[in-house]
């Protein structure tokens, strides 16, 4: 949709995560757009953009804060619906942390493929292009037919270790045999050892028996996983790799959702220190668990919606972060 | 029914209990919880392959949970292979949201509409959808049920002296649905306005009292102009009786057209008198076009105003009386009790409503009554009852103004957004509240409300369910039920 004309980008945020879009529109020199957004007495979204779009490149960032998921969710189908009827050019959704992204399979008889659902409604109410971050699954992209940028904040934890550990003092571990993948590509990256730990989940959010495979002995174990939610997991498997030896264990995740008692859990926990980017509203939790640490990924977004908007390309960032 | 399968949403598990109840059958299963990060989750424990699936879902408070649950079920039984999956919405949410309201504003019920058809819905079944249009946004049939032949019987039952009624609309475009029941009813109606604009700054209420067959001289555009002030001789208006209009009518004018050059700050109304309506009597022929043109006329209705305090002086504007005494305007008849027509008794009687101002400060609309209620029940009618101002205002303008006897507001859908059932409850000047259960309402809020009457719908959507499983005819259910 290159017209002849000259468009400008417009930024326009969602209430779940206006810190993250007050970043990204500093990064690239311009103000979030006016709106008005707000729920009426019977809690009916309403939204509002405040200043032409019309034949603007419109970028709507919303993440999902937790617990808030649906109305995250309704708030920016509302708000891309109220842009396509404003004449915008190009409507862009910026979904940081895909919501229903763990409900991507049938994996039980007649389990709903949520996840395809929220692909299909973005695109119902007229996104003409995704951009996340860390998909759970990659197939997810395949649930549109519009184009899916999604980028990896595995740069960034690279650059991460590299500035704060020793790379060969390190050893990268995936908590459960899906993440090995994500897991293998860091420790290929920084060239250090991989180890796994298998997991028996007799139910979502319970874990079962762990089982180590790898020595990780004397080493920093950095538990890497692309969401931490309830943080069992990582609980649990940061006990057992402190039992077999680890000196310290990490764990570096690109969603911090940290629902439920996932405080309790990682202030109570053998974990050194959680790591993760602000693609979710971190809120208060930075406070209430000092193990938190942010590394903040507007960058890496700003300079996708600069590369989307100008029409470079996009692939340098799945290698690079920018500074 | 063989083949069916019902499923309920969280938001109304009774209601859909009651459908199953009257259809012969059980709520088929499926659980539905969140997780901990609050997305959605649904499962479908039985099997639904080669299924008529009829998903029964409300508004809640969570409304966008809500929407997200139905639109995973339907979405759940897609994947299941169900042969047909047919949403039940009693209460079609973001319905309200259904034109572009203000610039880049969007039109969600649309897209709800959308987002349920990508979802697998193949048919809707709703009830008294807030714009009857908004069934043109669908792909798929939409049966939009219409709760008032429920309603209309529940009143032939249960008021009284319901054939001396008179059906009030609440705004200019709730006047439709009004007629509706009016005219199932065979009774004459009225309308209530509230115009929010012309609230700024003195919030003067204003109310018109036009009779619904008034007789007029054919003088054709009659301006008329009423100026807060105190300063107006009231003396010399000629207060317009039944029989007397003519001749009421000149001085009227034209000392209110005086009053044209008093300071701006004071808010003037006008009333446009247009044309002749021969045929008085007939109240059905009061048509649109007619109200139209009376609801520029305004008189001050202290009641709803909140800063009385600034400016004491409100003003009564009238419309004229017409020969006959039973369509007389109520401003005439309210005046006859000041015996005058210009502001110094209205002042008076706003001053006595302080407290009423003070109670509810929010209000700021100036209100027209258009229609003759007095010593009537009134039924004062609209799709939905969320926020308590206008209802409120509507009723007291009725009782207070129109010397109305009793007041029964009546709704399909009881949204009651915040504490709106109890401030309902606590107005005096309604007697009597009338929904159905379409939108459900939490037991403890019911529960102290004495006001309330609820009317089952189940009957009829489990009669929409059963005649759409079977190929029948929706038609039946929109007639009326005569006894």
């Amino acid at each position: 949709m290159s017209g002849e004309m000259a468009n400008e980008i417009k930024l326009i945020s969602g209430r779940s995560h206006p810190e993250l879009s007050e970043k990204v529109a500093k990064r690239l020199g311009i103000e979030v757009a006016r709106t008005i957004s707000l729920n009426y007495s019977n809690q009916e979204t309403s939204f509002t953009v405040g200043e032409s779009v019309r034949d603007e490149d419109v970028f709507i960032i919303q993440s999902t804060a937790t617990g808030d998921v649906n109305e995250g969710l309704m708030e920016l189908l509302i708000a891309i619906s109220a842009c396509r009827t404003a004449s915008a050019r190009r409507i862009t959704a910026v979904i940081p942390n895909f919501p229903y992204a763990r409900q991507d399979k049938k994996d039980k008889s007649r389990a709903p493929i949520s996840a395809r659902l929220v692909a299909n409604m973005l695109q119902t109410a007229g996104a003409n292009h995704i951009v996340t971050v860390d998909l759970h699954a990659s197939q997810i992209q395949g649930f549109f037919s519009v184009p899916v940028d999604n980028l990896y904040a595995e740069p960034s934890f690279l650059r991460y270790i590299r500035e704060n550990y020793k790379a060969e003092d390190c050893v990268i571990v995936s908590p459960d045999a899906g993440g090995a993948k994500r897991a293998t590509s860091i420790a290929d990256h920084l060239n250090t050892g991989f180890a796994l730990i298998h997991k028996e989940r007799p139910r979502p959010n319970v874990v079962g028996r762990m089982v180590l495979v790898g020595n990780v002995e004397d080493k920093i174990a950095i538990l890497v996983d692309d969401m931490a939610d309830t943080c069992g997991t990582l609980c649990k498997a940061a006990s057992v790799l402190k039992e077999n030896g680890a000196k310290a264990v990490l764990a570096l995740v690109t969603h911090g959702i940290l629902s439920g008692n996932a405080i309790e859990n990682l202030n109570g926990s053998v974990l050194e220190a959680l790591i993760c980017t602000n693609t979710v509203p971190l809120g208060d939790k930075i406070e209430r668990c000092p193990k938190i640490r942010a590394i903040d990924i507007s960058p890496t977004i700003a300079e996708a919606i600069r590369r989307t908007h100008n029409g470079e390309s996009v692939s340098y960032l799945f290698n690079h972060a920018p500074v | 029914m063989r083949g069916t399968l019902i499923f309920s949403g969280s938001s109304c598990p009774a209601l859909t209990g009651k459908v199953c109840e009257n259809l012969g059958m059980t709520p088929a299963d499926a659980e539905l919880t969140q997780f901990s990060n609050g997305e959605t989750s649904v499962r479908i424990l039985t099997s639904v392959r080669e299924k008529d699936v009829f998903v029964v879902q409300s508004g809640s408070p969570k409304i966008n949970d809500t929407i997200m649950e139905l639109l995973i079920m339907i979405s759940a039984c897609k994947g299941g292979s169900a042969s047909k999956i047919t949403a039940v919405l009693p209460y079609f949410p973001y319905s309200r949201q259904s034109k572009k309201k203000s610039h880049r504003g969007a039109i969600t019920a649309r897209m709800l509409a959308n987002l349920l058809g990508v979802a697998g819905v193949k048919h809707i079944i709703t009830v008294d959808l807030h714009a009857s249009q908004m069934q043109g946004f669908f792909k798929c049939p939409v049966d939009n049920l219409h709760a008032e032949p429920l309603i209309a019987r529940w009143i032939r039952q249960n008021v009284p002296d319901w054939k001396e009624a008179v059906v009030v609309s609440k705004n200019a475009g709730g006047t439709k649905r009004v007629t509706s029941l009016a005219d199932a009813l065979k009774l004459n109606f009225g309308m209530v306005t509230t115009d929010k604009k012309r609230g700024n700054g003195n919030m003067t209420g204003s109310m018109i009292l036009n009779p619904i067959d008034a007789v007029l001289d054919p003088i054709g555009e009659q301006v008329i102009e009423a100026v807060e002030s105190e300063e107006i001789p009231t003396s010399n208006i000629t207060q317009p009786v039944a029989g007397a209009a003519s001749p009421a009518r000149r001085p009227h004018g034209s000392s209110l057209h005086s009053a044209k050059s008093l300071p701006s700050r004071l808010r003037s109304s006008t009333l446009a008198l247009d044309g002749v309506d021969e045929e008085g009597e007939d109240g059905l022929e009061y048509n649109d076009q007619r109200v139209h043109e009376v609801t520029q006329a305004r008189l001050v209705h202290g009641h709803i105003v909140p800063d009385d305090f600034e400016s004491p002086a409100v003003s009564t504007a009238t419309s004229v009386a017409g020969d006959d005494p039973m369509t007389m305007s109520y401003a005439s008849l309210h005046s006859q009790h000041h015996a005058a027509l210009g502001g110094s008794g209205d002042a008076a009687e706003s001053s006595d409503e302080d407290e009423e101002i003070l109670k509810d400060p929010k209000v700021e609309h100036m209100v027209t009554l258009v229609g003759d209620v007095k010593n009537r029940t009134v039924f004062i009618v609209d799709d939905m009852i969320d926020k308590p101002g206008s209802w409120i205002a509507a009723a007291e303008t009725v009782v207070k103004r129109g010397l109305a006897k009793k007041v029964y507001c009546i709704a399909t859908h009881a949204v009651f957004g915040a504490d709106c059932l109890e401030q309902l409850q606590d107005c005096d000047s309604i007697h009597h509240i009338l929904v159905t259960n379409s939108y459900p309402i939490p037991e403890e809020k019911a529960r102290n409300a004495t006001k309330l009457h609820v009317l089952d719908l189940s009957y009829l959507l489990a009669e929409a369910i059963r005649r759409n499983h079977y190929g029948e005819s929706i038609s039946p259910l929109f007639q009326h039920i005569m006894e």
